[in-house]
């Protein structure tokens, strides 16, 4: 018997790989991989994953320390944005039609997110 | 990499085990939905699954080790940190997909410990290309150029694989194995426009690989060794094609290639049939992949020594990693 299986599975953790592109990017989960401590799978992490891609940080979380859905709350969640379009912008689609009527642009989401920059005075 | 699916014992279809569930499971992957690990899944599903990844995961383990020793050997410092790459990413490969092939096992309380010894003890296989021996310089090209291609086509053909996590690592290994596929093809380059004695070596390497590589991809049908469950991969989308339609691809791109290098296949009875769309060819020896694969090939115990003694060899590492301080055996 190995030492590593002598005190049963609890040498090696399974720990979910986070890591960030850029400093403006989010969090990605990249995959899993088993370590037996937070040092190894850090280490772990990058010769698994960072090999190549350019990353700013990394996160390696354990994966028992993580509350994740359930296959029956997944597919509860997943199908409750049926009855949403009240939230969304696809109830005010006839106001392109209006707008057009008096000559003017639309202000859609493609518009208004152009607007980081403002002529300058 | 391994489309070949060996027979798992026990692992019969039981009288469906849900029959509602069975066809909810159906449906979603019709639909094109993911499986994820902790789903309902169907027995032969996880079964099949778990045999095609473990056999993925340790054949990408069992390549890097013979290939790691041509480190040394390389001829150049860029060729040595290149092939070098290549063994990190194959060794990284053998790491994702034992982790897919874990979590699918969890249910029956084993783990990748039990995968090692599964392969010491003969129960998992790896492929038939890890157990053949290599001789030259031309090897290390012709592996990387058309080992290497022959598993990116049948990587590419799981991509849309119905299990999600398999299908995440796929995306990631396909990615780096376009490096491995020019890697090859840089080293195969150099000698097929290289002095007469290393054409000769390029040429001879090819020769000795060609029946390996038409093994790769299985046998066209069960009837050949009575073992291929390539319908059961493919009624769950976790792959696409046939062994024989992967094998077909994998000639239709890299003949031309092969043959525009001014090399040649050494099977005179290989020819187009514009008629069929197909090339014809000579079966290779299908009882001859059998032993190889049952680890009777000419270098298959050297390869599991290989694994053997990096495991031994990296005990202290182990040791040292451990929490508890552990007493010498």
């Amino acid at each position: 018997m190995t030492e590593e299986n002598r005190n049963g599975s609890s040498f090696y953790q399974v720990y979910e790989v986070f890591s960030k592109k850029s400093a403006s990017a989010s969090f990605q989960l990249q995959f899993s991989l088993l370590a037996p401590n937070e040092e190894m799978a850090m280490m772990m992490a990058q010769e698994n994953f960072m090999r190549r891609e350019k990353v700013v940080d990394i996160w390696v979380v354990r994966r028992d320390h993580i509350r994740g859905m359930n296959p029956e709350e997944r597919e509860m969640w997943t199908n409750r944005l049926d009855n949403k379009e009240y939230r969304t912008t696809k109830g005010y689609g006839y106001l392109r039609r209006k707008w057009r009527e008096k000559e003017q642009d639309m202000l859609d989401e493609k518009e208004i997110l152009s607007w980081k920059e403002v002529k300058k005075g | 990499m391994y489309n070949f699916i060996e027979h798992v014992n026990g692992s019969e279809p039981e009288a469906v085990e849900d029959e509602a569930k069975y066809a909810q499971f159906m449906e979603r992957i019709e639909n094109g939905e993911k499986i994820e690990a902790d789903d309902w899944m169907p027995e032969e599903y996880r079964q099949t699954l778990i045999k095609l990844i473990s056999m993925h995961g340790i054949s990408e383990i069992m390549g890097a080790l013979p290939e790691k020793e041509w480190v040394p050997k390389a001829p150049t410092l860029y060729r040595k940190l290149g092939i070098m790459a290549k063994v990190q990413d194959e060794m990284g490969h053998g790491q994702l997909l034992l982790r897919v092939a874990e979590d699918l096992m969890a249910p029956y309380g084993r783990s990748r410990e039990d995968l090692m010894m599964d392969l010491l003890s003969g129960d998992l296989k790896f492929h038939n290309v890890f157990h053949m021996e290599t001789r030259t310089w031309a090897d290390a090209g012709v592996i990387g150029w058309l080992v290497d291609g022959a598993a990116i086509i049948s990587q590419t053909n799981m991509l849309d694989a119905s299990y999600g996590p398999y299908q995440r690592a796929l995306q990631r290994i396909c990615a780096e194995e376009v490096f491995h596929a020019q890697h090859g093809e840089a080293i195969v380059m150099a000698l097929a426009e290289g002095t007469p004695e290393q054409k000769a070596m390029l040429q001879e390497a090819v020769d000795r690989w060609w029946p390996s590589l038409l093994m790769f991809f299985g046998p066209g049908s069960a009837e050949t060794t009575g073992s291929s469950k390539q319908e059961v991969t493919t009624k769950y989308k976790i792959r696409k094609s046939s062994n024989e339609e992967l094998r077909q691809a994998f000639l239709d791109k890299y003949l031309p290639r092969v043959f525009s290098l001014g090399l040649t296949i050494p099977d005179d009875t290989l020819r187009y049939d514009e008629e069929k769309e197909q090339w014809e060819y000579e079966q290779p020896d299908w009882n001859e992949f059998k032993q190889i694969i049952k680890n009777n090939g000419p270098r298959s115990a050297e390869r599991l020594r290989l694994r053997e003694l990096a495991y031994e060899n990296n005990r202290w590492v182990r040791r040292a990693l451990s929490n508890e301080p552990v007493v010498q055996a």
